[in-house]
């Protein structure tokens, strides 16, 4: 029984002492006595209640550990208060001795020292760290090992020695048979023996622990389990000084001259990251932390250890990957950092601020009273900067971008405009210029009109901007407006080529129908006759590439001057309409050149919807200007076809309205008109019940329309009036409705920018993304309406969405970052993203909906194990270190991974003893050395070193046989 | 005369839309529905427009329906009328099978380029069922194309004024069941996300799916 084994050497010692007190003082005596009752009944009560109901009882879990607990008893003698801690683990598997399995780094330290698994400490209470000298520290241990034993527990105890740093230790356990075993440990914190610093150095230290001293380690074998841990870290980036100046100087330095040139020099990781146009974010991995395991090894000799010391890392059993984030990445406080999210704040504030004025220029000119109390922080870049940005607007590139760049399905839901195009890039250009506040928007803004303005007097296409199309609703009305803009300065380039061409040769142009005025006709974009072949005018085809268009109207343009046996003089004709023939006169029916039906933003069709709904309903008012189509549309019909009759009109334009009794021609969608109705001629025939009612509206217009070929009708859309109206909205438009529009646009274009970032698969990611994209979606919806309900409300949700925008920025990030990182091994750049996903959304809810709880946080992401598959693509992570870098290091230990160092090197040595053979010491090794029948054997010596080239610490534990 | 002040005398608002190929009926569905009157109309130039108060329930309507031309010359302009339609009624002619085609290659389409609102509610109806002897759709396939596209689905005549009344209603009703279409239409409605549902904020993407 473990009760009965009481004496060992240690004890005796303190019972002497002991016993020395008792004759000389009762109450010291009896104290001490009291003392280790204490313990007794603390620990009999420990043992009683077992790990389970302990736990419950509100055992307080070790941080990091998920599953080591610690109860806590506070102990007095006479002189001083001591606390107990119990320290257990929950779970019953694997054994005491730490083996590759449970080697794992959130043991906790004495577990790892020592070999054990659960255990008790005391020490003095204070946290002043009061020393405990040796031999205070053997009386302690010693008390301890009496109250253990008293109620028969087999728990090691430990109490520390001397000063804390030293992290000394002591102990004793009862193994429960005749073996008690000791625990000693200790530290050089500075010059490290050179020989200490090698495994042989090592090796022998633990060897001597057994041997007798005076025997020649190199002659004899001594057989000795060995474990190493290699602990490997990437060099912190260097933090470059020069970089950081060229920094805080700003847009300052940064003129238009070496713009592009020195200051764009500096490699940074995220160069080709798509954010990277607009700022670097700092590396949200700041380095990797690699521990690389090798298992146990039977180790006989020096030499062996000596080329373990050699051998590479990639031979170890096992590898450990521990990424390091940014510290920035848990601060919740924006700090100085810049990014989207950021800025996309201060464009909002300048949102909440541009309701103080009439319009931009107030802003700019300081006499507005609300922009007093602006002044202070608000910086308006030079002009040198200013025109940087203009040249970069306006003159960067003539190629029309890809307007579908970035873009994410969900991109349109938000009233905004395309990423490349002119309006978004003014906006995110807007986000960097100055401090992005309302008087630098306001400046910017001024100059970016005058160059529209420019563009139009000089009819110079508008950059960035296509030229055709229609006019996309679901954008922002400036976008609208520009795009329409740009197509009004192309029809004005096209009236004034036209107006250059007809200057030479055409003076009687009407009377004629060349070649010359098909062509002319041409340049203006009508409907194609394609349409007509089919009886049909698909208006889609209106929208066709003009190209195509061009190609097929020329062909045509010059089979109608062939077979033209016209007696009328035709004009504006796009060629025969089929073989439809007039009614009357029985000639080719010719569909005629027709205008463009106008393009219209969304303020246009406000204002008709408006006008209909005013005086739509009292009279049969049908929309204006549907009509004027309808009237330009019968115009030039009756140009083309000057024989028609109104009959003839319908049968080309609303085929359904005419009844025929023919089969073919009554099929409006149907195919062409057979031969066969020549034959039957005039085709019997009459216009609908409601085409020939008295009154009807059509017959109305038909009367009053003059013959007049498209080109010479007035436009339906006149280029220089709406050209001119479109400017003057934008030199006037009031500072809220650009900001909202800003606003929306910053958030759309930042988001298409962070959503053309790689990142590989990354379900997590693709999903935020999407919902980022709602949320805003959400969030804007209260911008761009006629007027904001609740504005201070509204400016506060956008304040929100800047923290939600900032969250998914910085995982868009980590991604980006891991993904290339691992761009071989992309399971691990998927785990330890999924590890730190899971860390940092539950953080986001918070920090987004509290603004006081601003608190920072830690972040640690788990490890990782590298499969042997993935270990190139992590070595490669530690490129080889630099002249400079490797000077700073002293090279002392081995076992390199690409010339760095181990930063901490662990070894675990042990030996074994049968224990049948209960033989002491000396003959340990020879005896370990010839035994297979391991289940038998104990650990005699255990030795756990821990250190670098300058900080060794090491812990012996010793088994003996009392 | 819709009065833009917005006074209380309705409690609602809603835009309807009425959108289909020429000839289908749309005028006269419009005309038998406010006047309850059949007669022969010129084909609509653009774009024709009536009012017409309802009582539904407790509660006072004011329905503005939006009658579009069918003529394709007019299509590239009626994408405005789309914009802020709480419901869409697309019309076919039962005795004219292409009109009942041009559903699904034509109007559709429209309705998912130009409708600003994802909720909104549509509706399929078939006209000129008192033309029976000449019924080349049948009902069968109305309900079918009803179901696929996810519409109301009524037959009617707006010559016998059967069901005409009904498919009007039976929209506003639809549309009164659904609260980000009754939102918008009572004016004033405003939402805040974030306060609603502070825990979802950032977590639950389903939340905003359906607000608007
Ligand atoms: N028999 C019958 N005829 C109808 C019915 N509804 C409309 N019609 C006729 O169909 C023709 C077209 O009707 P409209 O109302 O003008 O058609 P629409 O859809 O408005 O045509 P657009 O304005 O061109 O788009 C007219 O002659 C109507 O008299 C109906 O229910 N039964
Ligand atoms: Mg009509």
């Amino acid at each position: 029984m473990a009760s009965t084994s009481r004496p060992n050497p240690l004890e005796e010692d303190d019972d002497a002492e002991e016993e020395v007190q008792h004759f000389d003082d009762f109450t010291l005596a009896s104290s001490w006595e009291r003392f280790i009752s204490d313990i007794e009944a603390t620990c009999r009560q420990w043992l009683a209640d077992g790990p389970k109901n302990l736990v419950e009882k509100g055992a307080v879990a070790v941080e990091d550990s998920k599953n080591l607990f610690k109860v806590k008893y506070d102990l007095k003698n006479v002189a001083k208060s001591y606390c107990m801690e119990f320290y257990f683990q929950i779970d019953n598997n694997g054994s005491q001795q730490a083996g590759i399995g449970n080697w794992n780094s959130n043991s906790h330290d004495l577990q790892l020292c020592f070999g054990v698994k659960d255990f008790l400490l005391i020490a003095p209470q204070s946290a002043s760290g009061v020393l405990l000298d040796s031999p205070e520290s053997s009386k302690l241990l010693s008390s301890v090992a009496i109250a253990l034993s008293n109620c028969a527990s087999l728990w090691p105890a430990f109490v520390p020695v001397h000063d804390p740093s030293r992290k000394a230790y002591i102990g004793i356990q009862n193994m429960g048979t005749v073996f008690t075993r000791r625990f000693e440990a200790d530290r050089i914190n500075s010059q490290v023996p050179v020989k200490l610093m090698h495994l042989e150095g090592l090796y022998e230290l633990f060897v001597s622990k057994f041997v007798y001293s005076g025997v020649d380690f190199s002659m004899h074998n001594f057989k000795v389990h060995f474990m190493m841990r290699l602990t490997y870290q990437t060099f912190p980036y260097e933090e470059d000084e020069e970089n950081d100046m060229d920094e805080l100087m700003g847009d300052k330095t940064d003129t238009a001259e070496h713009y592009g040139s020195e200051s764009r020099n500096k490699l940074h990781w995220d160069d080709d990251c798509p954010w990277s146009e607009w700022y670097s974010a700092e590396d949200p991995l700041r380095g990797f932390e690699l521990v690389v395991t090798c298992a146990d090894k039977t180790v006989e000799n020096t030499l062996e250890m000596a080329e373990l010391e050699n051998a590479s890392p990639h031979e170890a059993e096992k590898w450990i990957l521990h990424p390091i984030l940014s510290p920035y990445l848990g601060d919740p406080s924006h700090g100085n950092r810049i990014d989207f999210s950021s800025q996309l704040l201060c464009v909002v504030e300048a949102l909440d601020m541009s309701f103080t004025a009439q319009f931009m220029e107030d802003f700019v000119s300081g006499e507005n009273p609300g922009s007093e109390n602006l002044k202070t922080s608000v910086v308006i870049p030079p002009p040198t900067v200013l025109d940087r940005v203009i040249k970069d607007l306006f003159h960067e590139g003539s190629k029309l971008p890809d307007f579908t760049k970035g873009e994410h399905r969900l991109s349109r839901a938000l009233k905004a405009a395309p990423l490349e195009s002119l309006f978004t890039q003014f906006c995110l250009h807007s986000l960097w210029f100055g401090n992005c506040n309302i008087r630098a928007i306001a400046s910017l803004w001024i100059e970016f009109v005058r160059e529209v303005r420019w563009c139009w007097e000089e009819s110079q296409p508008l950059p960035k901007m296509p030229v055709d199309g229609s006019i996309d609703l679901s954008t922002c009305l400036i976008y609208q407006k520009l795009h329409l803009l740009a197509i009004c300065i192309e029809k004005k380039r096209e009236m004034n080529e036209e107006f250059l061409d007809c200057i030479g040769s055409e003076d009687s142009s009407d009377a004629s129908v060349s070649v010359e005025e098909h062509q002319k006709v041409d340049k203006r974009r009508n409907t194609s006759s394609e349409a007509d072949l089919q009886r049909k005018r698909d208006s889609s085809i209106a929208e066709d590439t003009s190209n195509r268009l061009r190609f097929e109207r020329k062909t045509e343009s010059t089979n109608s001057v062939n077979q033209s046996p016209t007696h009328a003089i035709r004009r504006g004709s796009a060629g025969p309409a089929g073989t439809m023939m007039l009614l009357k006169s029985h000639q080719r029916l010719h569909a005629p050149f027709t205008q463009d039906p106008p393009l219209m933003t969304e303020d246009m069709h406000e204002e008709r919807l408006q006008a209909v709904e005013a005086f739509g309903d009292s009279l049969n008012v049908p929309g204006q200007l549907e009509k004027d189509i309808l009237l330009s549309d019968m115009s030039a019909f009756k140009a083309a076809n000057p024989d028609a009759v109104f009959e003839d009109f319908i049968r080309w334009h609303s085929p359904g309205d005419w009844d025929s009794s023919e089969p073919e021609a009554a099929e409006p969608s149907g195919g062409s008109i057979t031969e066969g109705s020549k034959d039957k001629w005039p085709p019997r025939g009459r216009l609908s019940q409601r085409m020939s009612d008295q009154g009807n509206l059509w017959r109305k217009s038909w009367n009053d329309a003059p013959a007049l070929p498209a080109d010479d009708q007035k436009p339906l859309l006149d280029p220089n009036r709406e050209g001119e109206k479109i400017l003057h909205y934008l030199e006037t438009v009031r500072p809220h409705q650009l900001l909202e529009q800003m606003v929306c646009t910053a958030f759309r274009g930042s988001a298409d920018t962070l959503n053309q970032t790689n990142f590989g698969d990354m379900k997590q990611m693709t999903s935020k993304l999407e919902q980022l994209y709602l949320i805003t979606k959400s969030t804007l919806g209260a911008l761009q309406r006629n007027n904001l309900p609740d504005r201070a409300e509204t400016i506060k949700d956008l304040r929100r969405l800047c923290v939600v925008f900032e969250h998914v920025e910085k995982l868009v990030t980590v991604a980006a970052s891991l993904h290339r990182k691992f761009l071989d091994a992309s399971r691990l750049a998927q785990v330890i993203f999924s590890d730190f996903y899971g860390i940092y959304v539950p953080l986001m809810g918070i920090n987004s909906n509290d603004e006081e709880n601003k608190s920072r946080t830690e972040m640690e992401v788990g490890r990782q194990e590298v499969t042997p598959r993935e270990r190139q693509v992590v070595s490669n992570l530690f490129s080889p270190p630099s002249a400079n870098q490797s000077w700073r290091k002293v090279l002392s230990m081995g076992n390199l991974l690409n010339g760095h160092e181990p930063i901490l090197r662990e070894i675990i040595f042990s030996t074994g003893d049968d224990v049948n053979n209960g033989i002491h010491y000396a003959a340990a090794a020879d005896v370990a050395a010839t035994s297979d029948r391991r289940r038998e054997e104990i650990e005699t010596h255990r030795m756990y070193v821990s250190g670098t080239s300058n900080d060794l610490r090491v812990a012996l534990s010793v088994t003996s046989c009392d | 005369m819709g009065s833009s002040s917005g006074q209380p005398e309705f409690d609602y608002l809603f835009k309807v839309l009425l959108i289909g190929d020429s000839g289908v009926g749309k005028s006269s569905l419009l005309l038998s529905f406010t006047s309850n009157t059949f007669d022969d109309l010129s084909p609509t130039i653009g774009v024709d427009f009536k009012v017409k108060y309802l009582t539904i329930g407790e509660k006072k309507l004011k329905l503005a329906i939006w009658d579009t031309a069918g003529q394709e010359r007019f299509r590239t302009l009626t994408s405005s009328y789309y914009r802020g339609a709480q419901g869409i009624i697309m019309v076919y002619d039962v005795t004219r099978r292409d009109t009942f085609t041009n559903l699904s290659d034509i109007w559709a389409k429209e309705i998912d380029l130009y409708s600003t609102n994802q909720d909104c509610i549509k509706m399929l109806v078939g006209n000129k069922v008192d033309k029976e002897s000449e019924r080349a759709v049948t009902k069968k396939e109305g309900i079918d194309f009803a179901r696929e596209y996810g519409c109301l689905f009524l037959e009617c005549s707006a010559k016998t004024r059967v069901n005409v009344e009904q498919c009007f209603e039976e929209l506003v009703h639809k549309i009164l069941e659904t609260p980000s279409l009754t939102a918008e239409g009572s004016s004033g409605g405003k939402k805040n996300i974030f306060k609603q549902n502070p825990a979802q904020t950032s977590s639950a993407s389903s939340s905003y799916c359906c607000s608007s």
